[in-house]
């Protein structure tokens, strides 16, 4: 370690202020204090601070993505056995598994790091760890077979446009990792989305996700009951939460969604008014939409709110991306404005529009673009407040 | 009386509590006056090195407001007068004569009646620097009438003394001071204590007693004032500190500067921490040397939150009653954001597994690089005040005057909000930028 420790100390010597790798010191900086903890000393104010810095809380965000990547890679190879029809074991569909989302992995760290590291030496601030984690879920939102130059476009897109060109992380607007998908979405629409791509079988084969199935009925019957009746896949309330479904990589099992949730309330990372309002504003529009479910022969309404929870991608955009501390509201006040929106815009999006079943994507980006409005007049309250009492 | 909780916050678990017992006492040969201790003000001498001064002489005044002099903390020889950048001046240190300071005599006593009485007093005796104001915590203007004047002895920053000890024989004064305080203003007369202590005070018709309950920083005056009467655009409070209670009474009821404190010397690199009498601006070394644990220490005049960093040649700062000794530690352990927890780590997040139970030996170590700021709540778990932190210090960055005083910015002072930057994540130094908003607030007016 010690040795470690001199080369980083000595290699540090060139990148100081008036040397000619000075540019790159944001970059020598975050290599450095990964190694080793900073020795940096506290100047003025409170001489003593608390052990918890950016790079462990963003450390921790991605220990809680883990359970999700390694249950993604399994439920590949799962779904795959059952689309040829060979049975195997857990071990090889999980090592199947891992063989689409390794590359997948690699692809979005490599453009993110590239895209971030770059940045923190152009515009000279500190690299970021955040970029750790939009990197980590960005391919959990991604269809197992996602062509690699896609993602790395998108990741870069998600990146730049996302957040370096609004100042980098503390001042972007939207989340990085869902300004990627919601690119990827539009530009390689083909890739994902549609029944072909969730799950990976033999050539041509096509695996409709759980939202397709009310979404686009043969005939139409109560969500439920088509639930029932679909045969490819078991799309049970239980094997919903279980996850052994297509989708996205990271999203299907639920269990470990609510776990990565507890660990960051637990932590004190992400807040629960977010996930908890959010769980609200979905379970009161998805029983308003049942109660006009009667009038309408869209499908759609008559999916029950535990069934909106446990379909799509609705439980992870909120625990992972809605939670962002930078781009959802800053305001305990209105971070409970802002989920109850994001879940009942997640349900209207499903429900009564055409065109994408699934919502959540985009209905975090509407409200990440409102989150400073909400921000806004909460805080004029407090303004209005003090302005009453100097009259 | 008036019940305040407050629930958000922390008690930082600091190892080196100073035990409750008085120690032997130490030489004052020196003390030291700083003007750098007092915000905004212009100093003109009226003294020169070697002089001979005795307790209460007027050693410079605030050229900005000429009546207002600072009084001298000890008798004897002006030994230095140390000059800083453009001949600013740093400190004037006294070399104590103890025989020519127990000569001075009761002088007579003047009735005080009603307001002008007292200021004209305190200018007088040159003691008005004791009485700061909010916003700004700044030496209080003498021609200012304050809306409300509070004073807290209830001391919850870390470490800091515990007046239900210190002053706990000092009733007399204590009354006599704020009888006299309370004529200053039309307004009320707040003191704030912790539960149970200071009984006595409750029976006195001019107080405002508000017993405040909860963790740090709940026994800041800014705090208090925020919970019971905050600080509008225009007002001023005045307050006064807990530990100088005892010195203004004294002056009141007889006439006498007495320059005598209680202090405390704690810390986790304070070999042992206890108390001691002491004088305003004393010098650090009597009490430190021989008393810490290794030569690599950083001495504060104050508590480890707000106090200002100095040395063993330093001196008490005028306004701080403690003398807090934390190890300097250049300590960079491997992978450390990567540490399970422990005994070694300390977090006001669940973040580390077994950590925050046994007192904790906080180091220099700033434990993180800067980063830019992520809001994930940090400062809102422990600032319990009604004011949109996060907000407000961006419209302090952003220097919008107006949104600063709108968002509240003359109610909180550094020490209110001392604690977000403990915990802040991204290593933001909260209370530097409060004291900008501050500053251009002031300079602008």
């Amino acid at each position: 370690m010690n040795f470690l420790k001199k080369i980083l100390t000595k290699s540090g010597k060139f990148f100081e202020e008036g040397k000619p790798l000075s540019w790159a010191f944001p970059i020598w900086e975050a290599t450095d204090t990964i190694f080793f903890s900073t020795e940096k000393q506290t100047d003025s104010g409170p001489h003593i601070r608390d052990n918890m810095d950016i790079k462990r809380t963003m450390f921790f965000v991605v220990i809680a993505l883990i359970p999700c990547y390694l249950f993604g890679a399994y439920n590949i190879g799962y779904l795959h056995s059952a689309a040829t029809g060979v049975s195997s074991s857990v071990v090889s569909d999980f090592i199947l598994g891992m063989s689409y989302v390794t590359p997948i992995l690699i692809t979005t760290f490599v453009a993110g790091a590239i895209c971030e590291l770059s940045f923190a030496v152009i515009r000279k601030h500190e690299v970021n760890e955040g970029f750790l984690v939009t990197c980590a879920l960005i391919p959990l939102t991604m269809p197992p077979d996602i062509p690699l130059w896609q993602l790395f476009i998108g990741t870069c897109f998600g990146i730049i446009i996302g957040k370096e060109i609004f100042g980098g992380v503390g001042t972007n607007v939207f989340n990085p990792a869902l300004t990627a998908r919601a690119f990827m979405y539009f530009a390689f629409p083909t890739k994902i989305s549609g029944d072909k791509v969730w799950a990976v079988g033999p050539d041509g084969y096509s695996g409709a996700t759980a939202l397709s199935i009310p979404a686009n009925p043969v005939e139409y019957d109560t969500a439920t009951n088509l639930f029932s009746q679909a045969t490819q896949f078991d799309f049970s309330t239980s094997n919903l939460f279980w996850g052994l479904i297509p989708g996205s990589i990271g999203e299907t099992n639920k269990l470990l969604i609510l776990l990565g949730a507890i660990f960051l309330i637990y932590c004190g990372i992400a807040s629960w008014r977010i996930m908890v309002s959010s769980v609200l504003g979905l379970v009161m529009t998805a029983g308003l939409f049942n109660l006009l479910a009667d009038h309408s022969t869209n499908a759609m309404l008559t999916i029950t709110p535990l069934q909106h929870i446990l379909i799509g991608s609705f439980l992870f955009g909120t625990v992972f991306m809605a939670s962002e501390p930078v781009t959802s509201t800053h305001t305990n006040k209105g971070r409970w404005i802002y989920g109850f929106m994001i879940g009942a815009l997640t349900v209207i999006i499903r429900s009564v529009n055409p065109a994408y079943p699934e919502g959540v994507m985009l209905a975090i980006l509407i409200m990440n673009m409102f989150a400073p409005l909400i921000d806004y007049y909460i805080v004029k309250s407090n303004i209005n407040m003090r302005l009453s009492r100097n009259a | 009386m008036l019940k305040i909780k407050v629930k958000k916050g922390h008690n930082i678990n600091i190892a080196g509590v100073a035990s409750r017992e008085i120690s032997a006492p130490q030489k004052n040969d020196s003390v030291s006056l700083s003007p750098e201790n007092f915000r905004y003000i212009k100093p003109k001498l009226l003294v020169k090195e070697n002089d001979v001064v005795k307790l209460g002489d007027p050693i410079f005044f605030d050229k900005l407001c000429p009546e207002v002099k600072w009084p001298a903390i000890a008798s004897g020889k002006i030994s230095k007068i140390v000059y800083g950048e453009r001949r600013s001046i740093k400190e004037i240190i006294f070399s104590v004569d103890t025989s020519l300071e127990s000569e001075h005599s009761s002088s007579q006593q003047k009735k005080i009646s009603n307001r002008d009485d007292v200021v004209n007093y305190l200018l007088e005796k040159n003691m008005w620097p004791f009485i700061t104001q909010r916003p700004f915590n700044k030496v209080a203007n003498p021609s200012d009438n304050p809306k409300s004047i509070i004073v807290s002895l209830a001391n919850t920053a870390p470490l800091s003394v515990d007046y239900n000890f210190t002053l706990l024989s000092n009733k007399d004064t204590i009354v006599s001071a704020l009888a006299n305080l309370k004529k200053l203003t039309e307004g009320k007369l707040f003191v704030a204590v912790n539960p149970g202590e200071f009984d006595y005070l409750s029976d006195l018709d001019f107080v405002d007693v508000i017993q405040v309950e909860g963790p740090h920083p709940a026994g800041n005056v800014g705090v208090v004032l925020n919970h019971i009467s905050p600080i509008n655009s225009k007002d001023v409070v005045w307050t006064v500190q807990g530990h100088h209670l005892p010195i203004l009474g004294k002056l009141f009821s007889d006439g006498v500067f007495d320059p005598c404190i209680t202090i405390n010397l704690s810390g986790p690199a304070v070999n042992d921490p206890s108390y001691f009498k002491s004088r305003i601006g004393a010098s650090l070394e009597s009490y430190c040397k021989g008393n810490v644990s290794s030569d690599q220490v950083r001495i504060i005049s104050g508590d480890v939150l707000t106090g200002k960093q100095s040395s063993i040649d330093g001196y008490l700062g005028f306004y701080h009653s403690s003398i807090s000794v934390i190890e300097e530690s250049f300590d960079r352990s491997f992978i450390g954001w990567f540490h399970p927890g422990g005994s070694s780590r300390y977090s006001v997040f669940n973040a580390y597994l077994g950590s925050n139970k046994s007192p904790y030996k906080f180091t220099t170590l700033q434990n993180g690089s800067h980063r830019a700021f992520v809001p994930i709540g940090a400062w809102e778990k422990v600032f319990p005040m009604n004011i949109y932190i996060n907000a407000l210090l961006r419209s302090i960055e952003a220097n919008d005057f107006e949104e600063m005083e709108q968002l509240g910015i003359y109610e909180c002072d550094e020490e209110d909000v001392a604690l977000c930057s403990f915990v802040c994540p991204s290593k933001t130094d909260v209370g530097g930028i409060i004291r900008k908003g501050l500053d251009t607030i002031y300079f602008d007016k």
